[in-house]
């Protein structure tokens, strides 16, 4: 049952890190920019529900204002670091830096607002009920469980049926093509990073709940974020998802053959594992030299 | 550009500045004692920061008060982080930049990378907060007011066994503290008649114990006894209790902190602490308990007592060096404790060892509904 039970805080963890990696790989998808603050959004919207909750909103308001921060964030950095940056060099390295002292600053700004421990919420979603002899499962499983499931579904369901979701499909592939269709690049960039950021709330909300958040909380899913969207298949929505179902399962399970502390290091073996064997991922397209 | 000539005159005038700022004794006795805190005061342990902080604040508010020094004292404080590396620069600044002569330091990894600093700037080091058994006689500058959790685990053992909690299971921060408790845990309940079936490592920075949840079900131990600190105690304590574990919590005094009082969950939780009897008679006690009440509205936590006695410490061996017309030093304040031994201090009187470890009895106190705490042993 020891496994069985693995595998459920496995599925657990991986669904949250599966919602973060899928709103990466979108807007590394369609615009291909290394959006490494992805983490700082997370964090944000993760503060911003614990707060707004804390001072007496109810879970959807605070739901929704955490929404809100992150799409705030998430359309800024679009808007105010990536499009001048993009208008003078473009450089990888210049982006990634950019980025990288985004989420740093970010930090530094829950640190200073919030304070540098943890904060946690106490609900009795987390409180863990046995399903069958020795297997324990909390309602905070099955309403991962669903809104990842509905949020997939009808993300994948946006992508494949609306103009701008098939926009978005074809930004990263031709933005002339697009604008002679009538569709301005710009605006589908600003929708990816509205969608991409919008979908780390989910993961944020459930991990200020399960395990509580500190303001670095941001870099270590950022992390993981990358290693799910590499083993899924970059810039693929679909294996990120799977990505990250695959590292959360993997970082818990280890942990019935290897030591306890070895469980975070589990993901990134995963990581080197797809890159030494499968460097396409898992449902990423083959490259040709 | 200044050649080797002009650098030497420098130099001389240099070394004759401190005569010309002070000319005479009586002015150079009005120099103050420097004294430097080297506590967590940022980052996931802040908190014990805080309450280490505001211990020795009140001692230098009564030290004044009492006129009980001919120097005043300036305290010093540099942020360790609460981890080795910090205690390591952090008291490399107050010995060298500060010349700090007696230093407050709490957390085992920040004190053992801080006293070989300590021992060769012949500077004191104090430790009230961190509790890893290898902390003892670590260097003959450094010392205990804090009694270290071998003495804690020797006392808790029998008393779990006797009430039937032999099978203990462990989960500790792999550092230098949790690997020195979970070594004196194994010996002290082997001695007692129990045993540790399972010890499971964890970072100091992780935060999901879901996992390790399940493995301590499948172990099915009579206890589960956690050696962490800081606000990672709260989430250990909230994840094991939401993922099924029910067996009794137990812990060291490092649980023993204003998050882990106000989390519903670690009510039944039993954890060792040093004897604190706040309705002690003794007037030094009195008067500590009286005012700190009075300023912060709550009865103080044993790391407000040993930092209060650490500081009380250093006014009663300095003044008694000036009346021997010695000067403080850390040699002086070393030799001065070991030709004592025994001090008027916040519990009673404090008698230390050859070690500089000052010996106090250990009390079992269980945590009850609303975060009160009641001495069960």
């Amino acid at each position: 049952m020891l496994f069985a039970q693995l595998v459920v805080a496995g599925i657990q963890t991986g669904l949250l890190y599966a919602l973060t990696a899928a709103g990466f790989a979108i807007i590394f998808g369609a615009t291909r920019i290394f959006h490494v603050a992805q983490g700082a959004a997370f964090a944000l919207a993760g503060y911003a529900f614990l707060m707004s909750n804390a001072a007496g909103l109810a879970w959807p308001l605070a739901a929704l204002l955490a929404v809100v921060v992150a799409v705030a964030f998430g359309v800024g950095m679009e808007r105010w670091v990536y499009r001048p940056i993009q208008r003078h060099e473009a450089s990888f390295f210049t982006v990634f830096v950019a980025s990288f002292g985004v989420t740093i600053i970010a930090q530094s700004l829950i640190e200073v607002s919030f304070g540098r421990g943890f904060v946690t919420l106490s609900t009795p979603l987390t409180q863990a009920r046995p399903l069958l002899p020795g297997l324990y499962v909390a309602p905070v499983f099955w309403i991962a469980l669903a809104v990842t499931a509905a949020l997939f579904l009808g993300l994948a369901v946006f992508l494949r049926f609306t103009r701008a979701g098939i926009g978005l499909r074809a930004l990263s592939e031709s933005p002339e093509l697009l604008r002679s269709y009538g569709l301005s690049s710009s605006r589908l960039s600003v929708l990816a990073f509205a969608i991409g950021s919008a979908l780390c709330v989910p993961g944020a909300i459930l991990t200020a709940a399960v395990t509580g958040l500190q303001p670095s909380i941001g870099a270590h899913v950022m992390l993981i974020s990358l290693a799910a969207t590499i083993v899924g298949g970059i810039g693929s929505v679909s294996g990120a998802a799977c990505g990250g179902l695959l590292l959360g399962i993997a970082e818990n399970l280890s942990i019935t053959l290897l030591n306890t502390q070895w469980s975070e290091a589990a993901s990134f073996i995963v990581l080197f594992a797809f890159i030494l064997l499968r460097p396409r991922g898992l449902f990423g397209l083959a490259s040709t030299r | 550009m200044i050649g080797r000539r002009g650098l030497m005159i420098g130099a001389t005038m240099a070394s004759a500045i401190p005569a010309l700022t002070y000319p005479d004794p009586a002015q150079a006795a009005a120099s103050p004692y420097m004294l430097g805190t080297l506590f967590p005061m940022s980052g996931p342990n802040a908190e014990y920061g805080e309450i280490f902080t505001a211990g020795a604040d009140m001692a230098l508010a009564h030290v004044a008060a009492d006129k009980m020094l001919r120097r005043p004292i300036v305290m010093k404080a540099v942020d360790s982080l609460a981890t080795p590396q910090g205690g390591a620069i952090g008291m490399s600044r107050l010995v060298n930049v500060d010349r700090a002569i007696y230093v407050l330091v709490g957390f085992t990894g920040v004190s053992k990378a801080a006293a070989p600093i300590g021992m060769r700037a012949k500077s004191i080091l104090v430790n009230g907060g961190g509790i890893g058994p290898d902390l003892a006689g670590l260097t003959p500058y450094f010392w205990n007011v804090i009694p270290l959790a071998n003495k804690e685990v020797e006392r808790l053992a029998p008393w779990a066994v006797a009430k039937g909690l032999k099978r203990i299971a462990a989960v500790y921060v792999d550092d230098p503290y949790g690997i020195g408790v979970v070594s004196s845990l194994k010996s002290s309940f082997s001695k007692a008649g129990g045993k540790v079936v399972a010890a499971y490592p964890i970072s100091p920075t992780d935060q999901e114990f879901a996992a390790i949840a399940a493995k301590l079900r499948a172990v099915k131990p009579d206890a589960v006894y956690f050696a962490s600190y800081g606000a990672q105690q709260s989430e250990i304590i909230k994840q094991l209790r939401n993922n099924g574990v029910t067996q009794q919590l137990l812990s060291p005094s490092s649980v023993d902190i204003p998050s882990v009082h106000a989390l519903p969950q670690s009510k039944g939780l039993i954890y060792t602490a040093q004897s604190a009897d706040w309705n002690s008679p003794d007037p030094v006690t009195r008067r500590f308990v009286q005012d700190w009440k009075a300023k912060y509205h709550k009865d103080p936590v044993p790391y407000n007592q040993n930092y209060y006695n650490a500081v009380l410490l250093f006014a009663l061996l300095a003044s008694a060096l000036e009346k021997q017309g010695k000067p403080v030093n850390g040699e002086n304040l070393r030799n001065q404790l070991l030709a004592q031994r025994s001090f008027p201090l916040v519990g009673g009187t404090g008698v230390f060892d050859d070690n500089g470890d000052i010996s106090l009895p250990i009390v079992i106190k269980q945590f009850q509904a609303g975060g009160k705490v009641v001495k069960i042993a």
